[in-house]
């Protein structure tokens, strides 16, 4: 098993990409979290006729980019953005009955910008409105003026599609301003870091993810992560291993270690049993039908199983 | 909700404040800018976050002891990397350089070394704000505004009350002849790097204090730049004034008009002052600029 | 050539590109610029966005990006080129930045921090090597004409320059109007390559880049900045175990090279027949001809 890091450029990703398929020569590539660099590594796996799942990109043109085109040899073990936003406007208009939402989103994040869209539109749909919609850029770090407006607004829940770092200071930054609406989120706020950057602001906040870290199922493969790598479990983690669970099936599925061949294999795969539920590849898509999502409550300190959301058929 | 934004936007200058009152020193007397100076703060930054959560050294001491660690860096960088260049009468563009090289140096030495993760400084205070009316003020937010003035007026003290800091002052002004009467220059300047990393590295600090501690926060220099600019390069009350101007803009720019074009506005409003008013709104005249 | 290596021929050649620009305007007309990312931008998004929204072909794409970098140096220039050195550096990394907060608020033609995927892609990197080429030669030219020993005598002292005729707005502007030419094609072609282009490829760091580039091999050496962008474009791959130290490393040498050498690595020596004749005859200890002097 060969591994690089591209370092977040996506040039380097390019670059390593093409070094694992025409110099390492693998047989398939596990990809990874940020969908722009998937969406960049995405074509040189189509050159290179080289299968690569990613574990977290969320973004749908990593695999579907433009309507009717189908990358084929892209995959994901993850749900899509469209999913989360739809998921998150169900959750707080059913389950916490809001009627007025407010959205702080990163606007240099294609992550966080994709989910408010769908956030908006699915909300909006319900019968939900939206009474602040502020932007924010990642690497900055006061976010007073923006929340100072989205105080003003007064919404029922204020939706933060955001990553964990730029969580926790705007919800500090939030309670300071005396704001003490409920906060949602989405997939890029589980971190331990949250809690010990902002435990008691984000106290009493949802966010949505893609499994239950602390879901009993999980319990072995956490003990056994933590201990070999002595420190707590992530997502990731778990999708990670998800992602090569899901590259095994394919290659015992298609009987031989040939890139042609996994890719065949992973295209109509049914019923491989992950961490994160079940995967079902959908061909049309690459993108595994009705993954569950889960919503996370954090109590107590502590992130804490609070629903899970089964995709209506 | 003026009132809240008015606010915010003191709070934000307050901390450009010590950050380009460094700045607009080393400029007065070397005339250059010192790209460096936010690894400097980098530094100083993480200092105090080791200082304080690691080894749980007392606030006030934590304090001390980071201005002066960056100070010595400060010094340091001037000594091996500036003063050669000074002594061989380089071209500004060879001190521009060489702190670009000490800038992309330290910070991805920090990377290294203090990992990518971005730190946090354990909180000293809840988060319960102070309320005047509908206006909320942070607790934390109060305390370094407070320090930030009183930093600020010691300086200035020094600067204008102590036979040391007219050296500085009389080396800024003109430095050849300075050095005629008998004043050391590289003493002097050696003093003013101190300074400037002092300043620096508290305002790292507080900043950490206030938001958080990564290898990049250096970038925060540019904004230092533009404070220091707006309120006139080499003079300390610009710098501070420049400042809280600065934070005013940012914050309403970000309020009323659109917060992902923020900094559009901080580096419009540079350009306007340097076009239309070249010294700055209390800077000294140098008609070098254009 | 393998697919791997002629993905590092088309960097190399689209680095060399911004890097000649970036020679002529901060090596040799001294003029210290900061945001050769956001000149790379522009380009880079007119031709991918001519090309894919507008469907024009790859050549007319790729013209208009370079054209387009060329003429936005003009209003950037304008108020800018008459700064004093650091000014200028700030003003420039302004420059960059408002490019790069445009391109992420404009998400209806620019598709914002999700960038623009699926370009039109070259089919391969020769015809750019050669125009890069082909750039160094002109570059080495126009350096050791009038024009270019006016932009020297503006680095090394613009007041005394100004004083025997020469007029330093205008030759700061045709250098800044070259880099803007060059920089531009090489967005361009960065767009055609990778296929794809988000605001976040054209940040301080690529900027960052380029200028040690010019500064390794030389401040007065066209050659110097093209044997240090092969360098620094092809080690990061030969280096990929010792990567993280690398920046740290270009950091200092920078640093070093200021106070030591800060012509660079090859000071003002540049690759010419005659050089090679004297390489020549210094390796090989022929008596000098009559004709080369006494």
């Amino acid at each position: 098993m060969v591994y690089y890091d591209g370092k977040g450029d996506q040039l380097e990703y390019i670059n390593v990409l093409k070094r694992l398929i025409y110099e390492d020569k693998v047989v398939g590539v596990i990809g990874q979290n940020t969908s722009g660099n998937q969406i960049a590594m995405a074509p040189i796996a189509e050159e290179g006729k080289e299968p690569i799942i990613s574990t977290f990109a969320t973004n749908p043109k990593v695999t579907v980019p433009e309507a009717g085109k189908l990358m084929r040899y892209t995959f994901r073990v993850c749900f899509i953005d469209p999913y989360s936003g739809e998921v998150t406007a169900k959750f707080v208009s059913q389950d916490l009955g809001a009627k007025t939402a407010a959205v702080l989103f990163d606007i240099s994040s294609d992550y966080s910008t994709g989910v408010k869209d769908y956030f908006v539109k699915s909300f909006e749909a319900l019968g939900g409105k939206i009474v602040a919609m502020e932007a924010l850029k990642a690497g900055d770090v006061d976010f007073r003026p923006q929340l100072t407006k989205i105080k003003e607004a007064n919404p029922d829940v204020i939706i933060m599609p955001l990553m964990f770092k730029e969580v926790a200071l705007s919800a500090n930054q939030a309670r300071e301003l005396g704001i003490k609406t409920t906060l949602v989120g989405g997939d890029g706020w589980p971190s331990l870091q949250l809690l010990e950057i902002a435990g008691p602001a984000v106290e009493g906040s949802y966010y949505l993810d893609h499994a239950d870290v602390a879901d009993p199922d999980l319990a072995e493969f956490r003990t056994a992560y933590e201990k070999e790598y002595n420190r707590p479990i992530e997502i990731t983690a778990i999708m990670g291993h998800d992602a090569v669970t899901l590259m095994k099936a394919a290659i015992e599925k298609a009987g031989k270690a040939e890139p042609e061949a996994i890719r065949d294999a992973l295209e109509n795969i049914k019923d491989v049993k992950v961490l994160s539920g079940t995967i079902n590849m959908d061909p049309a898509t690459h993108n595994p039908m009705n993954k569950a999502a889960v919503i996370i409550k954090i109590e107590n300190g502590k992130f804490v199983f609070f629903k899970k959301f089964q995709p209506a058929q | 909700m003026i009132l809240q934004q008015i606010v915010n936007g003191l709070s934000i200058g307050s901390v450009y404040a010590m950050i380009a009152v460094g700045y607009s020193l080393v400029y007065s007397v070397l005339n250059f800018s010192n790209f460096a100076h936010g690894e400097i703060l980098m530094i100083g930054s993480f200092m105090g976050f080791f200082l304080l959560s690691v080894l749980k050294v007392p606030f006030p001491i934590t304090l001390a002891l980071s201005m002066v660690g960056a100070g010595v860096v400060a010094m340091a960088i001037e000594r091996f990397g500036y003063r050669p260049l000074r002594l061989r009468k380089a071209p500004t563009l060879y001190f521009m350089i060489a702190a670009m090289g000490f800038s992309v140096f330290l910070q991805n030495l920090a990377i290294i070394v203090f990992t990518p993760n971005f730190r946090t400084y354990p909180q000293l205070f809840t988060l319960e704000p102070i309320l005047l009316g509908q206006v909320a003020m942070g607790r934390l937010d109060l305390l370094i505004f407070f320090i930030s003035l009183l930093s600020l007026s010691i300086l200035s003290l020094f600067i204008y009350k102590t036979k040391i800091g007219t050296a500085i002052r009389a080396t800024a002004y003109n430095y050849r002849v300075a050095s005629l009467m008998g004043i050391n220059p590289d003493i002097v300047i050696g003093i003013v790097f101190f300074l400037a990393g002092g300043t620096a590295g508290l305002g790292g600090m507080l900043f950490g204090m206030k938001y958080t501690t990564c290898p990049w926060m250096g970038a925060l220099t540019i904004k230092a730049f533009i404070a220091a600019v707006v309120g006139g390069l080499g003079s300390l009350p610009g710098a501070v004034l420049g400042s809280f101007i600065l934070g005013m803009v940012e914050t309403f720019a970000s309020g009323y008009v659109s917060s992902s074009f923020r900094d559009l506005f901080s580096y419009a409003i540079m350009i306007i002052i340097i076009i239309f008013l070249p010294s700055g709104l209390l800077g000294k005249n140098t008609s070098e600029k254009a | 050539m393998s697919i791997y290596i002629q993905g590092i021929v088309y960097l190399f050649s689209i680095n060399l590109i911004s890097v000649m620009g970036l020679s002529l305007l901060t090596g040799f007309t001294g003029s210290f610029c900061f945001g050769q990312a956001g000149f790379m931008a522009v380009g880079a998004y007119t031709s991918g966005m001519l090309t894919k929204l507008v469907g024009w072909p790859l050549w007319l794409g790729i013209i208009c990006g370079a054209l387009a970098g060329a003429l936005i140096s003009i209003p950037i220039g304008l108020p800018t080129l008459k700064l004093k050195g650091d000014y200028f550096a700030i003003a420039t990394l302004g420059f960059a930045e408002a490019v790069r907060l445009i391109l992420e608020n404009l998400q209806q033609y620019t598709g914002g921090a999700r960038g623009i995927p699926g370009i039109e892609t070259m089919d391969s990197p020769v015809p750019v090597l050669i125009i890069a080429l082909v750039i160094y030669v002109l570059i080495r030219f126009y350096v050791a004409s009038t024009h270019g020993r006016s932009c020297i005598a503006i680095r090394e002292d613009e007041m005394a320059a100004n004083c025997i005729g020469i007029n330093s707005p205008r030759m700061k502007t045709i250098s800044f109007f070259v880099n803007g030419l060059l920089a531009g094609l090489a967005g361009a072609l960065l767009a055609h390559y990778v296929g794809f282009i988000q605001p976040s490829m054209f940040g301080m760091a690529k900027s960052t880049e380029l200028i040690i580039m010019v500064i390794f091999g030389g401040m007065h050496s066209v050659t110097g900045a093209l044997l240090s962008t092969v360098m620094l474009t092809s080690l990061p791959e030969l280096l990929r175990a010792a990567s993280i130290w690398r920046l740290v490393a270009y950091g200092l040498l920078v640093v070093i090279i200021m106070v030591v050498r800060p012509e660079g690595l090859l000071g003002s020596w540049e690759l010419s027949i005659a050089s090679l004749k004297q390489i020549w005859n210094n390796l090989f200890n022929r008596k000098p001809s009559v004709k080369e002097g006494n």
